[in-house]
């Protein structure tokens, strides 16, 4: 049989990665600056280049899976579609509004994000809907066509359309959209009770909002992209990753776009989870940490550990997931990262008390850390791992960057080590615990805040500098095993190989669990059910190879926080249910270590539906091995503190450690540098990750 | 080796510790049951040495500073030497540590081989603690006694058995003793968290080096607090504002008067001059009137500061007994929170004389709580309690915020359609009203109206709400924010109702209430044309209200160039200012009839 390759592309700022797997297992890569104009042509650029190096053909591809920064950029950069908005009387700005809360304290300085459709473009139209859905002002349809036109005078390039309580009844945002259509059929219309109809109107309306404000801008890349492919002669059909981890067609990603925002990071946690599996981990924590920050997610029996919303832009502005008001809140399901603004670029300070500082400023690419003789003046964290022996201190990225080791000792020296009295190894030290006790935060924040032990996951590190803090953190968490893929730098599009197709669908439904009509439970799982069939359908999988899994959202009466539980199959009886209510009380209990007694009710907040794809061929090969050679490198003294000292330390290739090998040792790669402490022995596993315990 | 000299390993700690309190804060969060924690975010969690000085307080509501020692206090007082491994403690006296009776505090000593190395503390408001109005935060009652329940410091656990007594003295008294009960679950847990946690660092360091280090995570924000005072000007700064009324004796202003006195790393927030305590529920405690204190230091500090005793240290808060700043016995103090927002507003008054250009004008107050209450057909109660504000006064380089809340609390507004869910009570709108912000080079924050419709047969509204006659202050030329208004039924009798209020509502009334503005900063005559125009075409602003205040004039959507130097000209003659005015309390010439 002919060999097929399936592709992953992940865009970001600065590079676009590319990766090739073959169906025997071979690797091939490549990392090109990303084309910040039109970000398709870097894409089929690289693609052609690759197949020239390798002699692949184009007809060999056999899909290609993708994640992209377009849409959370065109929001970031405000450069999305002039959006029209069209809510009910009375409550024309709560858009604006937002839940009033900021995201710093003492800050008097704070600026909203500003809305992403100014107020006069947000119409009101007089029609009123109650909390059970009954119309209790009926919609005029002579006014609701004079906003609409007055909209399209304005020339706006999309519509959202959000009215109050639309989730229990969309009859009047449905009428609305009529009006759309027949006016203006081209239009990009988003309407609330089709993307998310779910209780709560800030957030629905500004998830309703964001998903229009996209849509023009992710249709036109999605169409120049194609057009590219089609031009290079690919013709294998195009996934896009969703936040939440699952894959969806590009028609699909252009129609809600809003579920590709976030669709980056969700790349590694994916191929974490694949790699999990296969190498029976039930529970990992993942770890990625690039230049600027860190991210931590949880696998747990499986699973990925997904939250109900997020906000775009927020990241590393929050000190705490305690702070919201950040960025722009988008209510759907995407992978629960906590993130911490500390990375390879975090700038090192010693504040006005003698305590240091340790990010989240960052020296960024340019003019990047004091090492890269770049113009860089303010210490950095990649600057403390060259003094410290761990970074080759001359050259990165296999020598396609050159470094100043002694440079970086000299600033290093006079702003970080004199004002707090200590030798330079010994404070390059301290700023590089520093760091990494900031990232433990994170790795805090998705397992003891959730009531999950740490120490039972095994901690899976890549990002271009995860393995190199992972084994120290590892320590202090009194974690026993780091986990390092293959290519840990280019993890994240690799990781789009082993995503399946995915489409999550939730509503409101309100109700306790004692009293709910079954019969209307079972009606609205269906009818969500048949909604998730019909789109996997469509993106041709069906029969045994579309699967369907329900969950609920459940809280105590009274509660404002809920917890999700899965559901099983089947209709559910008042047995079933009663289940339901035990295992969210288990649930409770974990997460919070108390539950409430059991005559408490508990309330079904919302219900929830994935439908996932499952590829007839998709089983991915055990091993995968790099095409790419490496030469030796001689050992060198690095340094693991006041009590181990100095240490002349190998440095290895990863093929080296086939052989098991103790610690310290480094294992220099391409596309990253992975430290194994004093204490600590490395091996490979046979699918080629780095495995390291103690 | 001391800790002072490891900054390594200090740094470490001090990362540690203050992530104990904020996972206690989360904690909180996600297990409660009330909007007033949840969305008001109106509880604290910290952790203090065994001593009871705070050493880390988690993120939450800036109001609650300085409150845990105060509470502790109490604690050590009445239990010191005879606290056990095991006890929990609990009060929500005014007159001892607390600070109005929904606030409810829990302590719970940490142990490590007999000796007590700290405490994890949580302070909670809770929906209802009892007394002659639902929600027990009435802003006219007029001695604590009708406040609710009060309990002194009192042990909730003895040794780990919970104290059932009491806990049955509590059900009787309060009107949701389940959602009152399920609040307080949510306050062990964060105890239970902290102590698991604490544990584990004690563990890791040994007892010795931990206490060691919590003194030195004082030092520390003491040294950058002091640091960062000594780059402020030295000197002497006073301001004053009014409080229209208490709602008691109608029409009577209450003085807020501060004094700051800064001299080098140390400053003196003295509230000498401040009106005697009052008849209506808005005294304060000393310990939420250094709240407010600190909040407004805080904020023109630089970030980055941790929150403990060392802050406390640098900055010493005066204010004498018997004054609405340090109400005593038997003062009423549940509406209190309208004085603590007030004396923040206050203190960065004070603030912006001595930091001319780094502090912004008088926001709509922070003010405002409004509740419905009462019993359904069913005899069952409802509560809805809905603190709300939302415009910020001006800053020196921008205008104030739209929709954002005070910076004294950090809350967030209840949805909409989930008070509808849950409530009876419909809301009929929530969006900005035009022409209400104070006018400005930079323009206050635009308030926002809430109207709320009754439901059910019969209830109460209680309202509190205040900058009816005081308004909220411009600075440097800016004018004063619009007055703040409650209506009751808007539609149809349309009748003005006063600043603080409580009475029965019935089922189809509406109730509406509509922010002051937000006070300008600088000369209304020097904004910039262009962002006149954009708040007409947003509609926030009219094109009568341009050109009286901001001597702009628009025609066909565009700006009249010429018309507008006349104008403009012709406004600073009538003015005649030598230079503008430090604080406008009322606009600067007779405002057009609307």
């Amino acid at each position: 049989m002919a060999m097929t390759w399936r592709v992953g592309v992940d865009i970001g700022g600065t590079f676009t990665d590319i990766v090739m797997l073959g169906s025997d297992g071979t690797v091939h890569t490549k990392k090109i600056s990303s084309s910040v104009d039109d970000y398709a042509r870097a894409i089929v650029e690289g693609l052609t280049q690759l197949f020239a190096e390798t002699g692949i053909g184009a007809g060999d591809i056999e899909e290609i899976r993708h994640g992209t920064t377009v849409a959370s950029n065109a929001i970031l950069e405000h450069k999305g579609a002039r959006t029209g908005l069209i809510t009910t009387a009375g409550f024309r700005d709560v858009l604006e509004i937002r839940t009033l809360r900021m995201p710093r304290l003492y800050d008097m300085a704070w600026e909203k994000p500003p809305p992403l459709v100014e107020r006069r473009l947000r119409r009101v139209v007089d029609e009123r809907i109650d909390a059970r859905g009954q119309i209790e002002r009926a919609l005029d349809p002579a006014q609701a066509e004079a906003v609409v036109r007055a909209l399209i005078e304005e020339g706006v390039e999309a519509i959202a359309v959000c009215l109050l309580h639309s989730y229990a009844n969309p009859a009047h945002e449905q009428a609305i959209a009529g009006i759309v259509r027949r006016l203006a059929p081209d239009l990009p219309l988003s309407v609330s009770s089709e993307v998310q109809p779910e209780i709560k109107e800030y957030e629905r309306t500004s998830t309703t909002v964001i998903n229009a404000y996209v849509m023009p801008i992710v249709a036109r890349y999605l169409r120049a992209l194609r057009t590219g492919l089609d031009g290079a002669g690919v013709t294998a059909r195009l996934l896009l990753m969703q936040s939440n981890g699952g894959l969806m067609a590009s028609e699909a990603a252009a129609a809600k776009p809003m579920h590709i925002i976030e669709s980056g990071p969700a790349g590694g946690v994916i191929g974490a989870q694949a790699l999990a599996r296969a190498k029976d981990l039930a529970d990992v924590i993942t770890f990625d940490m690039g230049g600027t920050t860190a991210k931590a997610a949880t696998v747990e029996a499986g699973h990925v550990a997904r939250a109900a919303e997020y906000s775009v832009g927020a990241g590393i502005m929050v000190g705490s997931r305690l702070l919201t008001g950040a960025g722009y809140l988008l209510k759907v399901p995407a992978i629960d990262l906590a993130e911490v603004g500390a990375g390879g670029g975090s700038l090192v300070r010693v504040n006005a008390a003698g305590g240091v500082q340790v990010g989240p400023e960052s020296a960024g690419a340019v003019p990047g850390p004091v090492c890269y003789d770049q113009g860089g003046s303010e210490p950095t964290i990649t600057d403390a791992n060259v003094i410290l022996g761990y970074i080759n201190p001359h050259h990165l990225v296999g020598g396609a960057v050159t470094l100043n080791a002694a440079r970086a000792a000299e600033v290093f020296e006079q702003k970080v080590a004199q004002p707090l009295g200590l030798e330079l190894a010994r404070a390059a030290h301290g700023a590089h615990l520093i760091a990494a006790s900031n990232m433990i935060r994170a790795i805090r924040a998705v397992s003891t805040e959730r009531g999950r032990d740490p120490r039972r996951f095994a901690l899976f590190a890549f990002g271009g500098n995860g393995p190199l803090f992972a084994c120290g953190m590892a320590e202090s968490l009194g974690m026993r095993r780091v986990v390092v893929p293959p290519s840990p730098g280019l993890f994240s599009s690799f990781g789009l190989l082993y995503a399946d197709t995915e489409h999550h669908y939730a509503r409101s439904f309100r109700r306790l669990t004692r009293t709910v009509d079954l019969a209307e439970l079972n009606e609205a799982w269906n009818a969500l059910a048949e909604q998730a069939l019909g789109q996997l359908a469509a993106e041709g999988f069906s029969g045994s190879s579309a699967k369907v899994t329900r969950a609920a959202a459940l809280h105590y009466h009274g509660q404002s926080f809920d917890l999700t539980v899965p559901v099983p199959d089947g209709p559910l009886d008042a047995a079933a249910l009663r289940a339901v209510d035990e295992a969210f009380g288990v649930e409770h209990e974990r997460t919070y270590g108390h539950r409430a007694g059991t005559d408490e009710p508990v309330e079904l907040v919302s219900i929830q539906v994935v439908g996932r794809g499952l590829k007839a061929n998709g089983a991915l090969p055990e091993h995968t091995s790099p095409a790419r050679s490496e030469a030796t490198i001689p050992p060198r003294r690095a340094y693991f503190g006041p009590t181990a000292g100095w240490i002349e330390t190998p440095v290895l290739r990863r093929a080296d450690l086939a052989t098991q090998r103790v610690g310290p040792v480094i294992i220099e790669e391409y596309d990253a540098t992975c430290l194994v402490l004093p204490g600590w022995h490395a091996r490979l596993d046979d699918g080629g990750n780095i495995v390291i315990e103690r | 080796m001391t800790a002072s000299h490891d900054p390594i390993a200090f740094e470490l700690f001090r990362n540690a510790i203050f992530s104990i309190a904020d996972e206690m804060a989360l904690t909180v969060f996600r297990t409660t049951y009330s909007g007033v924690l949840k969305d008001n975010m109106d509880y604290s969690t910290a952790f203090a040495d065994a001593n009871g000085r705070l050493v880390a307080q988690g993120l939450t509501l800036p109001g609650h500073l300085g409150s845990i020692p105060t509470a502790l206090d109490s604690i050590m007082r009445h239990f010191g030497d005879a606290m056990n491994e095991g006890d929990i403690y609990v009060l929500n006296d005014p007159f001892d540590g607390g600070m109005h009776l929904p606030d409810i505090f829990v302590f719970k000593p940490l142990y490590h081989e007999g000796r007590r190395l700290a405490f994890a503390a949580t302070v909670c408001h809770h929906t209802d603690v009892g007394g002659r109005v639902a929600g027990s935060n009435a802003s006219d009652s007029t001695e604590i006694y009708a406040e609710g329940l009060r309990i002194p410091p009192l042990k909730l656990y003895d040794r780990g058995v919970r104290n059932e007594t009491l806990m049955s003295i509590i059900e009787r008294n309060v009107r949701l003793p389940v959602r009152l009960f399920g609040d307080l679950r949510a306050q062990l847990a964060a105890c239970h968290i902290a102590e698991a946690q604490f544990r584990e660092l004690v563990s890791r360091y040994g007892a010795a080096t931990v206490s060691t280090y919590m003194e030195e995570v004082i030092d520390y924000a003491e040294r950058l607090t002091r640091a960062a005072l000594a780059d402020l000007p030295d000197g002497e700064w006073s301001f004053e504002d009014w409080i229209d009324d208490d709602g008691v004796d109608v029409g009577k202003p209450i003085r807020l008067f501060v004094t700051l006195r800064k001299r080098g790393g140390h400053m003196v927030v003295d509230w000498t001059g401040t009106n005697p305590q009052v008849k209506g529920a808005i005294n304060n405690t000393l310990s939420f009137t250094k709240a407010a204190s600190y909040t407004a230091v805080r904020s023109v500090l630089p970030a980055g500061i941790p929150n403990n005793e060392g802050v406390f240290r640098a900055i010493e808060v005066i204010c004498p007994p018997g004054t609405v700043g340090n109400g005593v016995l038997p003062a009423a103090c549940a509406a209190r929170g309208l004085t603590g927002f007030r004396m923040t507003d206050c203190m960065f008054g004070a603030l912006a004389m001595m930091l001319p250009d780094r502090v912004f004008a008088a926001g709509d107050g922070g003010n405002t709580g409004i509740s419905i209450g009462g019993w359904d057909a069913a005899r069952q109660p409802f509560i809805y309690v809905d603190f709300t504000c939302g415009a910020w006064g001006a800053r020196p380089w921008a205008d104030g915020l739209d929709g954002n809340s005070h910076m004294f609390a950090n809350m967030a507004s209840h949805s909409v359609e989930v008070t509808e869910a849950e409530q009876p009570i419909q809301l009929l709108a929530y969006e900005f009203v035009p022409d209400k912000a104070g006018a400005g080079k930079f323009r206050g924050g635009v308030p926002f109206r809430r109207d709320y419709r009754f439901l059910e047969e019969e209830g109460t509204l209680q309202v509190r709400s205040d900058r009816r006659v005081h308004r909220p202050f411009g600075l440097y030329g800016g004018s004063p924010g619009a007055p703040s208004a409650n209506v009751l039924n808007p539609d149809t009798d349309n009748r003005p109702l006063p600043s603080k209020v409580t009475m029965t509502i019935r089922r189809g009334e509406v109730f509406r209430h509509v922010l002051a503005g937000g006070g300008g900063w600088g000369d209304p005559l020097e904004r910039d044309t262009a962002l006149v125009l954009r708040d007409v075409r947003n509609e926030l602003l009219s094109i009568a209200k341009a050109a009286a205040d901001y001597g702009v004039v628009i025609a066909d959507g565009r700006i009249d160039e010429a018309a507008t130097a006349r104008l403009r000209a012709e406004r600073r003659k009538q003015r005649g200012w030598q230079e503008p005015p430090k604080v406008l309390r009322d606009d600067p010439l007779p405002q057009a009839a609307e």
